[in-house]
Order: C-alpha cells, then structure tokens, then sequence
C-alpha cells in the first residue's frame, strides 16, 4: 500500500466555493482510487481539505500498481482469417503479430480448436462466452461473433504513472463558478497557481498542472511565517504547516474558532448568534483561525435591529452578539487569520469598520424618517418596474386591485398601497436585501396598525422553499397579490423563464403563490390560481393584447410544473403518479383541495383492494376508450340479471360517491368505488360490452362509463403505477 | 503603529512603486470617479505592450458627498493607483511589502483578502479580485482586468487601488477624516471642508440641470467627433466628461430610472469605441511599448518576467 498527498497553492479562492470543490474532488479521487483497485478496510482513503489558498488531498492505502488484467481484442472477420485449408491468413497472423500474440491467445469457442471443426460462417449460435457464469443463457448472436477475438493480459500500471495522469485532469478540469486569467493570459482557473506538492510515499512523483512543475516544497502562514518549507510527507505536511501557522483542516479551524467565539461571547455576557453560514464563510476566510471581539457605538442600538444585524453579517461578515434573552448587544464578533490580536488593532479595525457602517445607516434612517410612506407613494411613479409594465405606484395600484379581490379588510389594503415605498427609501437604496422590512419598520413606527406594518413586512416571504410564511393573513394576501401581478405581467410581455435562464425569478415566485395557497392554518388565503390569474389580468387592463388569449393555458401549465415539484419534494412527500393522477381532475380552483385528493389516493394505494379500483377504471377506460357510448343508461335495454345487479348498484353507490365527494370525503369514496369491484368482475366475467347490437353495445357502455366516472372529481387512478408483487398475499 | 500624515502616505507608496519598477504618473486633470478611468489604466491594459505605473487620482463622486458632515465619507476622496501588465505572479507578496514600507508590521495585524469582483456597466469592463481587508477595514481594491471596453484582455493587468484618506485615518489612529494631517502640520480638515461643503450642495441642490443635459449632448457629440476624426485621446476626454456630467445629474435627483439605462449606455458606447480605436491605434504605431525604454537590468517587474 502507498499513499500519496497533494497541496495546489493558490491566491485566496473566495470562501463559497470551498465546500462545492472538495465535493467534487472528493467523488472524482474516490473514483481514482477505486480505479487503481478496492481499498482495504472501511475507512475512506481520500482526504480533501482547504484553506484560503491551499487545495490539500490525500490517499492513504493505494495499491502500488493497478493489479493485472484481461482484455479482449477484436480482430478481423474469421471469414478472412483462415484459407480454404484452415491455415491461418495473412490478416490474422498480422492481427497477432500487432498484438503480440499467438494462435494460442484466440478464443477458443469450441469449434475453431482444429481446422477440420471449423464451421462456415462461423457458427455463430452455439457461441458462448468463457468468462461468463455457466448458468447464462447462451447470448443472442451477433456480429461481434463473427471475429476473431484474442485475449489479452494487461500488466497493471504503477499507482505513480497512473497518478501522473490523472491528478493533472482532475485538478484542471475542476470547473469553478466564476473563472479568471492572469499573467500572460494562457490559463483559465478560480485564481493563479502558484505552486504544486506532489509526493508518493515519501518520494517527489513529478506532474505538471497548467505548465507549473511539481515540487516537495510550499510555505507557511502568509504574513506570520511566509517561509518554504520542505515537505515529505501528509503527516510531516501537517505538522510543518502548523507549526508555521496553517491549520490545513477546515473543520478543526472552526472548532478552534467556535471555542474562541463562545468564550470572547460569554465574558461579554451573551452568546453568538447561531449562524450557518457565516461559519461556513469563516473556516475558509483564515489559515491560522481566530476570533476578535469588538464594540460599536451604543447609540446605534436605536437604529432598527435588522439594518444592524444586516450590516453586520452580511456586509462585514460579523457575528452579532446576543444576551441569554436575545436582546442584541454593542459587542460583536469578528474573524481573524491570526490567533490574537495582542495590540488590539483588529479590535479597532473592526469597531472602527462597523461604526462607520452605522453611522451611514444612521444618516438614511434619519432622512428616511423625515417623510411618511404615504407620502413616498408619488416617488414610485418615477421608478420603474419593467418597461412595459409601468412604474411601481402602478405596480402598487394593481397590487391593491388583486388584494381587493380577495379581501375587503381595509388594514389589508392599506398594506398593499404601502408595500413598496420603501423601495425610494435611502436605506433600501443602500441595503436592498431589506426591501419590504425596511418598509415594515417605518410603518410600526409610523403608528400604523400590527396587521399592516407586519403584511408589509412580510410581503417579499417566501422567496425560497424552506422560508417561513408571511406571519399574518393580511401578508399572505399581499404576497400573493404581488407575485401574481409580476407572473401575469411578465408573461404579458412575452418574458418567461428559459432553461436555467430565469433572470425576473419567475419561478420561485410562482413557488411561493403555491406555497401560500397550500398553507390551511388562520393565514389560509381561500382562492384558486385560476381565479387570481383572472383578476391579476384585469388589473392589467390588457384585453387588446393578443398575448392574453395564450397567457393562461402558458402560466397554468407553468404552475403546474412548480405545484408537481413542489408537492413531490417537500414534506408533502407524494409520489409523482398519485400527484398527476389527482391533478388531472383539475387543481385551478383550491390546491388545498388537490392535496386532501392525492392524500386519498396516497391512503387508498395502501389499501388491499386498490388494485380492484385500478384494475376496473383501467378495464373500463380501455373498453370505453373512443366509443360511441348512450347518453345514460337506459334500465329496459338491461339484458341480463348480472348486468341489472351491477346497473342497480351502480346507481345506488354513485349517489352514494358523489355526496361522500361534495363532503371532501375522497377516501371514503374510493373504498365505496372499490367494494364495486367484485360485482364488477363478475360482469366483465358474464356480459359481452362489445356485442353486434349497437344499441346493446352503447347501453352497457354507458353503465360502464357512469361506474368509471363516479371516482373521476377525485383522480384519474389509471395514472397510478402499480407493483403488483406488493399487493401479492 | 506608523503614525503618517497623508502626503507622507503618498510619498511612501510612490516610493516603494517606483523601486519596484513602476513610472509614475500624474493625476487626470479631468474630473473623474475612479483612478480606473484615467487613460493610464483604462487605455493602457488594452494590447500587449507591457505598463507598471502608479499615480494619485483625485476621485469624483458626487452622490457620496456629506456636506463636510460625515467623518468618513467623501465626494471627493484621493486613490493611489498601480497597474502592472502583466500581473506578476508575485504581485500579492509586492502588495504586502508596500504595506510592511508604509510601516506595518504585518505579524501585528490581520490582512485577508475577500472576494470582490469589480464591474464597471458605463466602461465595458470587469475583473476578478479581493477587497483587502486590513484588521477588518478595507483599505484596498485589488483587481485582474479580464475585459475592458468590451475586448478580453491579454496580456492580464493587475489593478491595485489604496484608498489613501481611510489608510491614513486608521493608520493615525483618527476617527474622523478631517482630523488627519494632510502634511507639514496641515490638517486636511481647514484644507477639505469647505470643498466637501460647497461641492455638496452644489452636486445635490445648485447644479443647474438643465444645463448639465446640454453639456451632455455637448460633450457626447465632441466625443463622437474626435472619434470620428481618429482621434481616440481627446474622444476618451470627452466620454470621461460625459460620465462626470452623469454623475452629477444622478447625484442632483435628475436622471429618472427609464433614462437612467438609456444615458448609461451613451457612455459606454462611447467608452467601449473608445477602447477600439484605441487599441487599433497602437497597433498602427507598432505597439511602440514593446521594446520599451525601460532597461531590464534596473526594472525588477521587467526582470522578473525575463
């Protein structure tokens, strides 16, 4: 067993990219490893690590060479390899000669052992392959038999060479977000290369990536120990870089760094705020990790908490600092690539960095707060939504037309009016990601009702899949009023998503209207797309535009995509036929009643005798299927008892069905449909359907068709697809 | 902990600039936003013929300006710029000595370099860099030009942009711009206020608007004369006018967002034919930079690369 470590130095590659890249790599080794053959034991082989500038693998236990193996190698047609006597042609011997080969390397299927057994056109049927299992059934012949095939050993390849190949391609070929040049300009990658360690069991294994020759020497800490150093193996490359202020593993970085923060937390009488993603940005943001603790100014507390908490993570990556209640502190948290800061200059870098942020805060609060919203409502007409579409006081009017539909409560529409006036606000204008909390605050400032300043709070949410809902009824309903008028509007003017291209993020707007419409808790918003596509068109006042006569059957069709998705993987968790069989009776008018349809049909499909559904809506689609079928049945054109019994039923169960379905009580409709199924048997066992008399014929379809249409308002079950061996007793 | 005036900043960065190898140049005596803008680094990246310059660049924004109110914010703020083409592959460890002869000790501070690209809509230019990060403060942009004026670039220019008002203020240990010393016991508070007050209210309630727009129709035409008249120099004047004249109609409230777009890409326009002609121009003259004066034995960036 070998094992081989890689570091590529870099400049600092930006802190998001770092987790997509091991991830690759680390599928791309794993497939290098199992190449060169199976690793011993369970532990992974491969490691991949990183730091700002360092790329870092390693494979522990590779096989010192591949280990040896056959191949087979096609040769010519054995029509043209032997001569009328059998003697061995020019064009095999040749074949053999290229391959360095004998007589004795060709396949021997049986019959081309001696001259004499050979058999014209090479009997092709009886061949059966050495190498597979005895119990394989002879394979169906082709024409691949009809060469002269030898076979091969092929002498496994050192690990070393195969190394120098692959880790090249690996390396480069790793696609980066965002790629630059430099120098010259010859090479593309995420930033320069600067050097390569490329080592074999202690030994230099020499590659060459980007032109850039392979070495066995890197440095240390930029700026706390830019020394070289010499490096023999993972575990002595480890222990060099620490002492020279790296700490290669990324984990460790932020344990060491979590430790720091609690700690630096906890003396200033809080803790630090939970949060994901700047400790995802901070482990790739140092080699020698540490923490800062810093103060702002205590007057900036007053400033809403969000542009703080806002300015802080986001624009300077900074962690804030909460009490055990959750009250935010003046002291916050910054990360360092140094272990300390023993003259306290990044205390004061990032003080003085925050309070500066702050104090721009301060002066756009305190402009913004000269004006109301309201009084902001005519600087919308002056901002674009999209040229086409107008403006946002339009925007905002039409919003307010959708929202009217759906409700009266004037708290509701005063937030619709509102909602995007914080979007002239100097505060929106330097911190977009606030937009419409930003309108919020002002509103509760502003003395304005809960209901309203929350709705407009609220109103952008849910812009991803796991976001949380608007938190009243009144957001929910401006939520849907706005991304509704910005679906029809964009589909109006002909600017639809394209592949991955969605550049007005259609889509997830599309997402949240369906997101909302699912939700049946108090902020449950009662109304179909249907419908609220037809009052957003309104509000666009657009009946002249031809694209109207197309746009419905377009953005149905486009939310029905999102709704499948939707339901498919989130906690829904419906399988995809029980989703398109529930939505091909029709979803336009309440999701929520599509969702109670497949929750049936998901019930239902559990059941024993759901096959006996499937098997008769199956058997009677299929008979029914383009048939010329009696308006309804007609109980004197009834020939037989066993037709008379399944008609009476039919009747009495499809009433029964259609109340149970008028109730929502879908489950309890289906069992009723199933316990049809004996009876139903028995007459696909008796009667004849498709007999000469046409008037017969369309009777007894008739009474079939009403039976298959009983369960139709719930789902089409024929869409369901079945393993029967589950239903097998 | 250094305690430098401005000027004794600017001396110091010239000084380790031109032991590196680069020329100095003088600041655009146009109005502009950025030391990106002046010919001698927008211009110069375009082609093969190698550039290692730096300068002072005075830098214009009128919609940051704070009446003289806001210790850090300036309309008008001061840049040292260096250009080096090609990028060496060392010009980090350049970057860190410039900072260790400002008289950092870099062992003392923390220095990271975060992702921040740069893009620049009216120039038809972009790059990949970092924003440094000097104990948590930014103090400058670091930039590998990929396309500028809408060509892609080759040989790669890095652009390294220090903001020298917050270096000096964080390095003097001031909480307010104008409490820095500019030099000689000038404190840039009596020298700059009353600029900073004046050309606030001037770029946000006086400038007359009316005017601006004609002198933008004015210079665009000029700009489109000169490049019709091949002569790509004054042209590049004219659109770095054009870009000031926008500026200040945008910081006075007057540019609606439906015109905004459409002026905006006036001047790049302008900007990217600009590029163009230049670009065609230099190659009509040989690229004269490629056998410069510049002896290698004396120039380290020159040396390097040899």
């Amino acid at each position: 067993m070998a094992e081989y470590f890689f570091e590529l130095l870099t400049e600092e590659i930006p802190a998001w990219m770092h987790e997509a890249a091991h991830a690759v790599l680390l599928q791309q080794l794993t497939k290098l490893t199992h190449d060169l053959g199976e690793p011993d034991g369970d532990r992974n082989p491969v490691i991949v690590n990183s730091t700002p500038r360092r790329i870092i693998f390693f494979l522990s236990r590779i096989p010192l060479r591949e280990s040896d193996r056959e191949e087979e190698v096609k040769g010519p047609p054995i029509k043209a390899a032997y001569d009328a006597e059998g003697k061995p042609t020019q064009a095999l011997l040749g074949f053999l000669k290229k391959n360095a080969a004998t007589i004795e390397d060709v396949i021997d299927e049986g019959r081309l052992s001696g001259v004499g057994s050979r058999k014209e056109e090479g009997g092709v049927a009886s061949e059966t392959r050495t190498d597979k299992g005895s119990d394989t059934p002879p394979p169906t012949p082709d024409t691949r038999t009809n060469y002269i095939r030898i076979r091969r050993q092929i002498k496994g390849r050192a690990a070393g060479e195969i190394l120098q190949q692959r880790i090249p391609q690996i390396v480069e070929s790793l696609r980066w977000p965002k790629m630059m040049r430099w120098g010259n300009g010859e090479h593309s990658y995420i930033r320069p290369i600067h050097s390569i360690v490329s080592v074999l069991d202690g030994e230099h294994l020499p590659i060459t990536i980007f032109g850039l020759p392979s070495g066995t020497t890197t440095v240390g800490h930029r700026t706390l120990a830019p020394q070289k150093i010499e490096v023999t193996s993972y575990n002595d490359y480890v222990t060099q870089l620490e002492l020279n202020r790296v700490v290669i593993d990324a984990e460790r970085r932020r344990h060491v760094m979590a430790e720091r923060a609690r700690i630096l937390a906890n003396e200033a009488g809080g803790a630090p705020a939970i949060d994901a993603s700047i400790w995802s940005q901070w482990q790739y943001l140092t080699e020698y990790p540490g923490v800062v603790r810093a103060e702002f100014g205590g007057d900036y507390l007053a400033l809403p908490e969000e542009v703080l908490v806002t300015v802080m993570r986001v624009h300077q990556k900074q962690l804030p600092i909460r009490t055990t209640a959750g009250k935010l502190t003046s002291s916050f948290l910054a990360v360092l690539d140094n272990d300390g800061d023993p003259d306290g200059n990044a205390a004061y870098g990032n003080s003085f960095v925050t309070n500066a942020r702050f104090a721009d805060a301060k002066f756009f609060y305190e402009t913004d707060r000269k004006r109301t919203l309201v009084s902001r409502r005519d600087q919308l007409s002056h901002l674009q939504f999209q040229e086409k579409l107008g403006n946002y006081l339009q925007k905002t009017d039409r919003i307010e037309q959708v929202a009217a539909a759906i409700t009266d409560d004037p708290e509701t529409l005063a937030a619709a009016r509102l909602c995007k006036t914080d979007l002239v606000t100097e505060m929106v204008k330097e911190f977009t990601e606030l937009q419409g909390n930003i309108g919020g605050i002002y509103a509760r400032e502003e003395g304005m009702p809960e209901n309203t300043w929350q709705a407009v709070y609220d109103h952008y949410l849910p812009i991803n899949i796991d976001d949380a809902l608007p938190r009243t009824r009144s957001g929910a309903v401006v939520s849907l009023a706005d991304k509704i008028d910005t679906l029809v509007g964009f589909f109006l003017v002909g600017a639809r998503p394209t592949g991955s291209k969605d550049p007005f993020a259609l889509r997830r707007a599309a997402q949240g209207v369906v997101q909302i419409l699912l939700n049946r808790d108090k902020r449950s918003v009662k109304i179909g797309i249907d419908k609220l596509i037809d009052v957003a068109l309104q509000a666009h006042e657009q009946p002249g535009n031809p694209a109207t006569q197309q746009l419905k059957p377009d953005l149905l069709a486009f939310f029905a995509e999102r709704i499948r998705t939707l339901l498919e993987v989130s906690a829904y968790g419906f399988a995809y036929d029980e989703i398109a069989a529930a939505m091909e009776t029709g979803w336009a008018s309440s999701l929520t009643d599509l969702v109670d349809r497949i929750g049936a049909v998901k019930a239902m499909r559990n059941e024993p005798n759901f096959l006996s559904i499937l098997d008769s809506a199956k058997r009677i689609a299929n008979i029914t299927a383009g048939q010329q079928i009696a308006a309804s049945v007609d109980p004197s054109k009834l020939e037989n008892d066993v037709e008379r019994r399944l008609a009476s039923l039919a009747a009495a169960v499809s009433t029964q069905i259609e109340e149970m379905i008028a109730e929502r009580d879908y489950k309890r409709a289906l069992e009723t449909f199933a316990a049809m199924a004996p009876e139903l048997e028995t007459f696909f066992d008796e009667v004849m359907v498709m007999v000469e008399d046409e008037t017969l014929r369309r009777n007894r379809m008739a009474l079939l068709h009403k039976i298959g249409g009983a369960v139709a308002g719930i789902a089409d079950v024929t869409k369901i697809v079945v393993d029967r061996r589950e239903y097998r007793t | 902990m250094p305690r430098l005036s401005f000027q004794d900043l600017i001396l110091r960065l010239q000084t380790f600039w031109a032991e590196q190898g680069c020329m100095l140049e003088t600041p655009l005596d146009v109005a502009v936003g950025a030391g990106t803008m002046h010919p001698a680094t927008f211009l110069r990246v375009l082609g093969p013929e190698p550039w290692n310059v730096g300068y002072v660049q005075p830098s214009r924004r009128p919609a940051d300006g704070r009446y003289g109110d806001n210790p850090f914010r300036l309309g008008k703020h001061y840049q040292f710029q260096v250009v080096l083409k090609p990028s060496p592959l060392n010009v980090q460890d350049l970057y860190l000595d410039s900072l260790r002869a400002i008289g950092l000790d870099l062992t003392r501070h923390d220095i990271r370099f975060e992702e921040d690209n740069w893009e620049a809509p009216t120039l038809g230019a972009w790059g990949v860099g970092w924003q440094i990060l000097l104990d948590g403060m930014e103090i400058t942009q670091f930039t590998y030009f990929q396309q500028a004026g809408g060509i892609d670039l080759s040989p790669i220019s890095a652009e390294i942009t220090y903001g020298l008002e917050r270096l000096t203020m964080f390095l003097s240990r001031q909480a307010s711009i104008y409490d820095i010393e500019w030099g000689a016991g000038f404190g840039y508070g009596p020298v700059r206020k009353q600029d900073e007050y004046e050309f606030s209210k001037y770029y946000f309630e006086t400038a007359d608007i009316d005017m601006h727009w004609q002198l933008f129709k004015l210079y665009e035409k000029e700009a489109q004369h000169c490049l019709d008249e091949s002569l790509v120099l004054p042209a590049y004047e004219w659109t770095l006018k054009c870009s000031h004249v926008f500026n200040t109609l945008d910081a006075r409230g007057a540019v609606s967002v439906t015109e905004r777009v459409g002026v905006m890409k006036r001047v790049r326009d302008l900007a990217v034919s600009c590029a163009h002609q230049f670009l065609a121009s230099r190659e009509a003259l040989g690229f004269p930079l490629l056998n410069p004066m510049a002896n290698p034995l004396v120039n380290p960036l020159i040396r390097e690369r040899a």
